[in-house]
């Protein structure tokens, strides 16, 4: 017999309580008032041992009654041996996930999770099925469930750890989400092949830090049946700073090539060292710049300024206890000649004419520097620079010498721009076009003309299209030129005037396309070149002339690099990149990525003319190395494996609610109770009789 | 004893049943006229003295107006006395008095003797005082004899006993001090209180001129003790508890009460106070009948009425 409650058992100390009042009751039993007791002396009770408790059987029924639903309180029950789960005799599926990330580079961390790896791959049997994982931000199968069945019983052990000590931590970010994902899969692909219903079982070896991503993880749904323990490694030096470039959001805005580089240095949470020190490595002549950084706070700071004429590249963090992430790679973006040819007799000088304002328009940013090549119409073209040039603007006819250029230059893939300053322009457009002879008139518009329909899908205008720039109403026309696009072939109208006459015309040509604007930018047509939208329709033109290149600069490790919008010209040669450590890597001809990024420092690529360099760096994510809550992984639905003391607690805990359902279903209880009120029953009616007699007689004396 | 069964007398507890005081006090008196063959209702006028000549100062209430018609003086009706007789009813209404075996305690018993006294007397045009006390006075009404008074005596006579023990040598002291003039004082009460300054009490009341008379009233279980059971006695006024076995402690308890009761009786003797003592079952108007023995022994009360 046990009980479920068995405080309530103390209820039976109540007992005491009717012995109390029987024997209470005997000296206060009739208590007669009277006048005064002057007259009286106390005459001794003639109390006897015998009779000092009164009616045992009452008071013994009093007692079983109060005993009784002491021990129903306490909800008895018969105790049944408990059934456990008899350990499986069939073999345990391991899959073995090993960090290789690089936080797993931090000092004694990598040799503790080998030693993990090992005593656990000790500790399997022989029916076990072992696979080994290794993963950081892609999962690498080391040894697979058919490796290691393959493998004698015997050398296992040995040899999978033998492999896995060839392992070294990579440079990559931590992604467990995708490794655990991969391990589930894995589990569920042995299955297939082989109906192995034995446990099945992830260890994940990894310091688990904060940085760790687990984002795959949220949207999966865990297989049932496959539980997870956690071997944490944990490290003793718990202080780690990170470095990370800050990226300007508009780094056009910084026309000042000194401007430096901003850094944020991170703290971790944990950390016990706030003072680092910040400088160029290989850089001689610098001064180190001291930084505070609080546990589990960032700072942007400036990187040391540079002693003038020298390139920092490689900006190192000293004071941190782990050097790992200390390191952050920088390469400067260089400006890029773009060049623009004109062909017109205007001067530069002369704020009548369209080509004053296209001076301006074009200013030198940080990410280019547009050289603007002007020519009289009539003069020939430098092949050289028609060759470099990506766009062509013209103002004026053009002879039918300089005509030829430009169809070839625009079939080699070259966009030309022709404003419409005069009717004459017209002739001009149709033989480059190759419709022969185009006619236009000269249109002054009653009040003014404004753009009415405009192509916002058109990559020229696609930068406009938020309801916040697309008011081009502001933009009056005096003047335009009517001319018959009609005949064109494939002309694409991407803007009208608001009377229905074209205002901006795409005809393509070969490779490259053909821009109209029937009217001029300069004053005496229009306010175009006054307005807001001036610079960035120039701009979009060069976009769209192909003139601004993508920068290729920053990359983290493991990102995979697509060299195509960085190499645009140079499509035919074959492609090299020089890694950090100097080997050469040659890229497949046709192939535009490159994905073996693999440890942070300077990339360059190689293809014919200046080399392209990149910095690829440590992963943010990667110096967060606070250790991750374990709840956030059972938040996502993880079954961990609970460790040996909480196991006793678990078995505790099924104890006690086996004991609840034991005590439900046996209800004793109830036959307690019913026992209790028989008894109390019982008591009233001896009470009640033994009252009756103890007072008749006493009636009839008075 | 067996004169008294010859006469159709109330029993106290038929009487007790009476709830109204003054009812059962009325019902005593004129059951008790009826058995005297006497009727109270005529012969007691108001006894005129002489006239005198008024005064300035004289109360102008007892100036004689018809006289003062027919001789156009003023004069003073002048009476031998405003009423015959003073008495004062000394009641107690300690907590021992709430004691009763019959059905009623001894305080109704009490009040309804005194009620009964104080309306035989009122119907005489005696003046009636009362004074209930306990350890201390509890009410006190001066002797008068005006239509309302008897009526506001007995509303006194009903207030519960709120008092606790009895203390018979403060009110009787209290009472000296307050009547000057002689009168009747009538005490009623168990007398279960040390008496030692009874005596002395008494006799400053007696040398007054005080005529006095003693009812002591006692249950007949207080005078027999006629308990069975050993049971646990628990004192009115004290609260104190004590186990008696009522068989071993019955001899020496009547003991204790006899000699209790005869020096009260001697000392009234030696005082010449009339002492009657008897038990509550006694019908009232024996006890009214010992009343007016008692004064017509005393032959002040006779004398008066003659003259």
């Amino acid at each position: 017999m046990s009980f479920l409650a068995p405080l309530f058992l103390f209820g039976a100390l109540a007992i005491a309580l009717p012995i109390v009042f029987h024997l209470v009751r005997r000296s206060s039993k009739e208590n007669i008032p009277f006048s005064s007791l002057m007259f009286l002396h106390p005459t001794p009770p003639r109390v006897t041992r015998r009779n000092r408790l009164e009616h045992i059987f009452l008071l013994l029924l009093r007692c079983l009654v109060i005993g009784l639903l002491a021990i129903g309180f306490a909800r008895p029950f018969l105790q049944k041996p408990m059934s456990f789960n008899p350990p499986s005799e069939r073999g345990r599926r391991i899959i073995l996930l090993v960090d290789t990330s690089a936080s797993m580079r931090r000092e004694g961390v990598w040799p503790a999770a080998l030693a993990k790896a090992e005593e656990l791959l000790n500790s399997v049997s022989t029916a076990d099925q072992v696979a080994v994982l290794t993963f950081d931000r892609q999962v690498h199968s080391l040894v697979s469930f058919d490796q290691w069945a393959s493998i004698g019983q015997s050398e296992r052990a040995a040899l999978t750890a033998g492999r896995l000590r060839e392992v070294k931590p990579t440079w990559a970010n931590t992604h467990v989400g995708n490794a655990m994902i991969a391990a589930a899969e894995a589990f569920t692909e042995a299955d297939k092949q082989d109906q192995n219903l034995g446990p099945r079982r992830i260890v994940l070896i990894s310091d688990l830090q904060e940085g760790s991503r687990l984002d795959g993880l949220q949207g999966y749904d865990w297989p049932r049946g496959i539980e997870v323990q956690l071997e944490r490694i944990q490290t003793e030096r718990p202080t780690n700073a990170g470095l990370q470039w800050v990226m300007d959001a508009d780094d056009s805005a910084k026309v000042d090539a000194d401007a430096s580089s901003r850094i944020r240095v991170s703290n971790s949470p944990n950390a016990r060292r706030e003072q680092f020190q910040l400088r160029w490595e290989g850089v001689s002549g610098t001064t180190p710049v001291d930084i505070y950084v609080p546990p589990g706070q960032s700072r942007i700071v400036q990187a040391p300024t540079l002693p003038p004429g020298a390139t920092g590249e490689h900006l190192v963090l000293r004071g941190d206890d782990d050097d790992f992430d200390n390191a952050a790679y920088i390469v400067q973006p260089k400006a890029e000649q773009v060049t623009v040819l004109f062909l017109g007799d205007e001067s530069e000088k002369d704020p009548t004419q369209p080509f004053y304002y296209l001076k301006r328009g074009f200013q030198q940013t940080r990410r280019q520097v547009v050289h603007l090549s002007a020519h009289p119409a009539s003069a020939a073209l430098p092949p050289d620079e028609l060759n470099s040039a990506r766009l062509l603007i013209a103002t004026d006819r053009l002879p039918e010498n300089q005509v030829n250029a430009v169809q070839t230059f625009l079939d080699n893939g070259g966009t030309a721009l022709f404003i419409m300053k005069n009717t004459a322009m017209a002739e001009t457009i149709g033989r480059c076009a190759g419709t022969g002879a185009l006619t236009a008139k000269d249109i002054v518009a009653t009040n003014y003309a404004m753009f009415g329909l405009i192509d916002f899908e058109h990559p020229l205008f696609a930068a406009f299209a938020d309801p916040r720039y697309n008011d081009f109403t502001k933009i009056h026309f005096w003047k335009y030129r009517r001319f018959e696009t009609g005949n064109l072939p494939g002309a694409r109208l991407l803007a009208r005037f608001d009377n229905g006459d074209a205002a901006f015309v795409e005809i393509p040509r070969g490779k490259g396309r053909l821009l109209v604007l029937t009217s001029g930018w300069q004053p005496a047509d229009s306010q175009l070149a006054l307005s807001s939208k001036f610079v960035p329709l120039l701009y979009a033109m060069l976009d769209l002339a192909g003139g601004i290149r993508a920068q290729v600069a920053q990359f983290h490790v493991g990102d995979p690099v697509d060299l195509a919008s960085a190499l645009v010209s140079t499509v035919a040669q074959s492609i090299a990149v020089v890694k950090p450590d100097g080997q050469q890597i040659k890229l497949e001809p046709g192939e535009m990525r490159f994905s073996q990024t693999d440890i942070p420092g300077i990339y360059s690529v190689i293809a014919g003319g200046t080399p392209i360099r990149f910095a690829v760096n440590l992963d943010a994510t990667e110096s967060r190395t606070a250790p991750l809550s374990i709840d956030e992984l059972e938040r996502l639905g993880i079954p961990l494996k609970p460790r040996e003391i909480e196991l006793a607690k678990q078995i505790e805990q099924r104890r006690v609610l086996q004991n609840a359902e034991l005590e439900n279903q046996q209800k004793l209880w109830r036959w307690l109770t019913v026992a209790a009120l028989v008894l109390l029953l019982m008591e009233t009616w001896v009470a009640g009789w033994l009252t009756r007699r103890t007072t008749m007689p006493a009636e009839g004396t008075t | 004893m067996t004169s008294e069964n010859k006469v159709n007398l109330i029993s106290a507890q038929a009487l007790m049943s009476i709830k109204n005081l003054e009812l059962r006090a009325r019902v005593v008196v004129e059951g008790f006229c009826h058995g005297l063959h006497r009727s109270p209702y005529h012969g007691f006028s108001v006894e005129f003295s002489e006239y005198r000549q008024y005064s300035p100062g004289d109360d102008p209430r007892y100036l004689d107006w018809r006289l003062y018609a027919r001789t156009d003086r003023y004069y003073i009706k002048k009476f031998e006395d405003e009423t015959n007789l003073r008495c004062h009813l000394l009641v107690d209404h300690s907590r021992s008095m709430t004691y009763g075996s019959l059905g009623y305690i001894k305080a109704q018993y009490a009040n309804t003797l005194a009620a009964t006294l104080a309306y035989f007397l009122y119907l005489q045009g005696d003046a009636v005082g009362l004074l209930t006390f306990d350890q201390q006075i509890r009410a006190y009404l001066p002797a008068r004899h005006r239509p309302g008074h008897l009526r506001h005596l007995m509303l006194k006579l009903e207030e519960p006993a709120a008092g606790i023990t009895t203390d018979l040598d403060a009110p009787l002291r209290h009472i000296v001090e307050i009547v000057k003039k002689r009168a009747l004082m009538i005490l009623i009460s168990d007398l279960l209180a040390p008496i030692a300054t009874l005596e002395k009490n008494l006799s400053s009341l007696v040398a007054c001129g005080h005529d006095v008379l003693l009812f002591h009233v006692l249950d007949p279980a207080e005078l027999t003790f006629g308990f069975e059971k050993a049971i646990m006695f628990h004192d009115l006024e004290t609260g104190r508890r004590l186990f008696i076995d009522p068989a071993t402690a019955r001899k020496d308890y009547l003991k204790k009460l006899g000699a209790h009761n005869a020096a009260v009786q001697s000392t009234c003797q030696r005082l010449g106070i009339g002492y009657r003592r008897f038990g509550t079952d006694r019908p009232l108007e024996l006890a009214l009948f010992d009343f007016v023995r008692e004064r017509m022994q005393s032959g002040k009360f006779i004398k008066r009425r003659i003259n």
